[in-house]
């Protein structure tokens, strides 16, 4: 089977966000691959290395040249080649988005598309849902927990919801979304799992063996125009401001002090 | 809480900006590496240091090493982390690809080590100190100790140490009392070996000591000293650990820093057999050493850069984010408020500081790394010779000079952090304390400078110096020429002028039997040498900083355009202050190149002629 992976490139999130007239400033903005992204190719690795079911996995991105090296980190972690749409990666929106994705997904005809559930910059949280629906495909967001059936046909999603976990089986092809907990040690199984395996919490890092590799991995390069896709604007940004500062805080005098201003001025009460 | 940064723009800059990587790139020994390569190379070592290494530090320097019945157990922070980076093949980075290394060039080993010893040094060193004693077995080896050792070593498999000093045998290595006897193929050796570096520890199955010791009936001194391959379990037929080889850790040390790294007391066949394998000839074990002595010293150098670098970024963050007293521009209102400390020029004196020393070592370093590859990669003989020169003359500088300033800058970034830098709850004062250590080992500083004017400073008949003298001139050349830095460059030529008439006299002394001048002026005459090239360093970053700036469309003539552009952009911000960097330490620091040619020339004997009250 063949897993289609979606990578994001997004400002390195433990940066300052710093706005500049309308827009945030990314100069000098150090770019990693979308943390839930990443999450995603590690939970295609697992289900690669256990299963034996899986034969390539395909990592696309969309954006400008640079967004190579983001590519190539997936592929020196051990994806297996990687397509990178020529666009502008910061106006698109998710509508946008949704559409090249659903047209490399015609070309690529994966079993089982698999994305992060949001891209930390504009945390939307959108694009999944809408090439499910573009594609007419089942899609289950929000996985904590993937278990692979024996002959590839379906797919077991466990999600985290209030209380506790629920399980859906998904038949493949589909879209799954990946929350933070795919990448518990283990959260991901196959037939092929042993009893007691046990991953490294986390997205694994590149190995130099692997970076080294990464360079002799095939990368496609193709142009929205290639994919016969329209662009078709559907958010318009009008303006970019940092939230207020939090201003400082008072020392009140006594308790019904506190709770008049919580009842008056914060209105909480 | 300490939230562990590296100077990855700056890594990067020396990198691909001050250093010709395109010319190491292109021999036959490293064209397996692109730019890009190396780019990613950092970049993933950056996220394994701050995201893995980082988070380890204080609290294994808190939990420390213990012994228990000679073993010796090292913090559990530490084991993810060590596997993480055997994991990801780390340890064989700059090591034969013939054993299971990358081939990398050392320069890229140093970048990145910049940011895992930044990150934790007490974990880096033994993770360093397994492939430098693996090498020893690749160079001076047999085919079948090579095909034992080496591979296991440059995975992470066997961890390695390198077993100098004994309690009477410091600094005055000759002293040495190990012993060996030669038995069929191999040896017995009998002795005690203190302060050896991850001399035993939990996290390998098998240790290998390099050791040094003397062959019954060798001569005293240095030449009668051999290299040993002494490993902890003797390797069984299939190559595993097999039977004990009787190498004891008798205690560890307690030690103001460093403490999770286990610093031992080895000793060998005290209570049966230890078996050892010639490395090299007999008699030749100091040689030997000697050969890896140029990494070694980089390598610690580098521990002063990287461990005052990652201070200085907590300062830097720390001076920004600490409210107290008013910006100067309201000193005469009472009301005014509050401002964070980096706005007060004292302040900002102490971290510009911090930023021109901790940026001049590392191109310093990065440098004589690079002369390393060079020399390594070279086609013949005379390709080799220019940086062979180089190299040899930078080497003591590099250690001794980055570690000195290495720990002043870990204090002038504590002092920035006021009274809290003195408290545990902040990182500085664990950077200074483990930084002190540089300064000793490998060779003390006053060893280095000894090096330095006994050795380095008249090799290759003054080829060595001379080598030197053209790389500073030449920059003093290129900014003497220049509309903006002409002064500087001038400076430049001035001190190098001075340096040339001092190293002249200190060679004219030695040749005139007067052995006690370069002696009493060796580490003065070697912060000298290391002034004039931080200078001279960091005057060659301000010149491509500034064609960098006028190539993004800023006119660097043009004062306030590139104020304003500084603010923006995080580019011209990071070019601007490169040059500035240079201005400041050439008006702030360089002068002190005087004071330091003035006491070495003085003749003063004082030193010497006095009478010290002997204490009981
Ligand atoms: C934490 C730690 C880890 C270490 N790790 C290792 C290791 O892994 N392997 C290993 O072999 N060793 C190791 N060492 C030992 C270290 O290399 C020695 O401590 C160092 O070489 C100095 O020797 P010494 O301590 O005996 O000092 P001494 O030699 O007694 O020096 C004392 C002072 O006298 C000066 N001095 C001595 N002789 C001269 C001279 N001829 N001319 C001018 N000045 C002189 C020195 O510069 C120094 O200032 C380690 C030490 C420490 C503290």
């Amino acid at each position: 089977m063949k897993i289609l992976v979606t990578a994001k490139r997004v400002p390195d999130p433990e940066q300052k966000v710093k706005v500049q007239g309308d827009a945030i400033d990314l100069s000098g903005m150090n770019f990693v691959v979308n943390p839930f992204d990443e999450y995603a190719v590690e939970a295609a690795l697992r289900l690669k290395e256990s299963s034996g079911a899986v034969d390539e996995i395909v990592v696309l991105t969309i954006g400008s040249k640079d967004v190579t090296q983001q590519l190539r980190s997936c592929l020196a972690m051990g994806a297996d080649r990687g397509i990178l749409v020529e666009g502008d990666d910061d106006s698109l929106d998710s509508e946008q988005t949704a559409r090249i994705i659903k047209a490399v997904y015609e070309r690529e005809s994966p079993d089982l598309l698999l994305m992060g559930k949001q891209a930390v910059d504009g945390d939307n949280n959108q694009v999944a849902q809408l090439v499910a629906g573009k594609l007419d495909l089942p899609q289950a967001c929000f996985a904590g927990q993937l278990e692979l059936e024996g002959d590839a046909s379906a797919i077991t999603v466990g999600r985290e919801i209030d209380g506790g976990m629920e399980f859906k089986k998904v038949p493949l092809p589909s879209v799954v979304t990946v929350d933070l907990r795919i990448v518990m040690p283990t959260a991901v199984k196959t037939a092929g799992s042993k009893d007691n395996q046990e991953y490294a919490e986390g997205p694994r890092y590149a190995s130099l063996k692997g970076i080294m590799q990464a360079k002799k991995k095939k990368i496609d390069e193709i142009s929205v125009g290639d994919l016969g896709v329209e662009l078709e604007q559907w958010v318009k940004t009008t303006s970019v401001e940092t939230p207020p500062s939090r201003s400082a805080g008072i020392k009140v005098e006594s308790v019904d002090e506190l709770v008049d201003k919580l009842q008056n001025e914060a209105k909480v009460l | 809480m300490a939230q562990y940064a590296a100077d990855v723009r700056d890594i990067k800059f020396v990198l691909f900006e001050q250093l010709d990587i395109d010319g190491l790139i292109t021999t036959e020994r490293f064209n397996d590496f692109s730019r890009d390569d190396i780019a990613m190379i950092v970049d993933e070592g950056y996220k394994l240091a701050r995201e893995v290494f980082a988070p380890s530090n204080e609290p294994a320097d808190r939990e420390g090493c213990t012994i228990e019945d000679g073993k010796v157990t090292v913090p559990k922070v530490m084991r993810e982390p060590w596997k993480a980076f055997i994991d990801g093949g780390w340890l064989g980075l700059a090591m034969n690809p013939k054993y299971g290394g990358q081939g990398a060039p050392d320069v890229l080993r140093k970048a990145v080590d910049d940011m895992f010893f930044g990150a934790n040094i007490s974990l880096n060193l033994g993770l360093l100190l397994t492939p430098s004693s693996g090498h020893l077995i690749e160079v001076f080896g047999t085919e079948a100790l090579r095909k034992t050792y080496c591979e296991k070593m440059y995975t992470g498999v066997w961890s390695g140490t390198m077993c100098l000093t004994e309690s009477g045998a410091g600094s005055d290595v000759g002293a040495s009392k190990t012993k060996a006897t030669k038995v069929d193929d191999h040896y017995l050796i009998e002795g005690e070996k203190i302060f050896i570096t991850f001399g035993e520890h939990d996290l390998t199955e098998n240790i290998v000591h390099c050791v040094l010791a003397r062959v019954e009936g060798a001569p005293a001194g240095t030449k009668g000293l051999s290299l040993f391959c002494v490993p902890k379990f003797l390797p069984d037929a299939n190559g595993k650990p097999g039977e004990f080889n009787n190498v004891v850790c008798a205690g560890i040390e307690h030690k103001m820093g460093i403490n999770a790294s286990p610093t031992c007391t080895m000793t060998f066949g005290a209570n049966g057999p230890c078996k050892g394998w010639l490395l090299g000839d007999e008699n030749r074990g100091m040689a030997a050493m000697f050969q890896m002595m140029n990494e070694a010293r980089i390598n610690v150098g580098m521990q002063g850069a990287a461990l005052a670098s990652a201070a200085m970024l907590e300062a830097l963050r720390y001076a920004q984010e600490r409210l107290q007293g008013s910006h100067i521009k309201d000193f005469k209102n009472a009301d005014a408020p509050r401002t964070a400390i980096i706005n007060h020029p004292d302040v900002r004196m102490m971290l510009m500081r911090q930023k021109a020393y901790c940026e001049g070592m590392r191109s310093m370093l990065m440098y004589t790394s690079y002369a390393f590859d060079r020399e390594q990669a070279a086609k013949d003989e005379q390709e080799r010779e220019p940086w062979s020169a180089v190299l040899d003359f930078l080497t003591p500088i590099c250690k001794a000079y980055c570690t000195d300033m290495g720990f002043r800058v870990t204090e002038w970034a504590l002092q920035c952090f006021g009274g809290y830098g003195y408290l545990k709850d902040y990182p500085a004062e664990q950077y200074m304390r483990d930084s002190k250590i540089a300064s000793l080992y490998e060779g003390t500083n006053g060893i280095q400078a000894l090096d330095l004017v006994g050795r380095k400073l008249g090799g290759r008949g003054g080829g060595n110096a001379k080598a030197v003298g053209k790389m500073v001139s030449k920059v003093a050349e290129k900014a003497a020429g220049h509309p903006r830095f002409g002064e500087l460059g001038k400076a430049l030529g001035v001190a190098l002028a001075r340096w040339g008439e001092v190293s002249k006299g200190l060679g004219a002394a030695a040749a005139g039997g007067n052995m006690l001048a370069p002696m009493l002026g060796a580490t003065q005459y070697l912060g000298l040498c290391g002034d004039m090239l931080m200078a001279s360093f960091l005057l060659e970053q301000a010149l491509i900083a500034d064609t960098a700036l006028e190539k993004a469309g800023v006119d660097p003539a043009d004062a306030k355009a590139l104020l304003a552009a500084a603010r923006t952009d995080a580019e011209v911000r990071f070019y601007d202050s490169k040059i500035k960097t240079a201005r400041f330490f050439f008006a702030n620091e360089l002068p002190q190149l005087e004071a330091k040619a003035r006491s070495v020339t003085s003749g003063d004997t004082s030193a010497m002629d006095i009478v010290w009250p002997e204490l009981a």
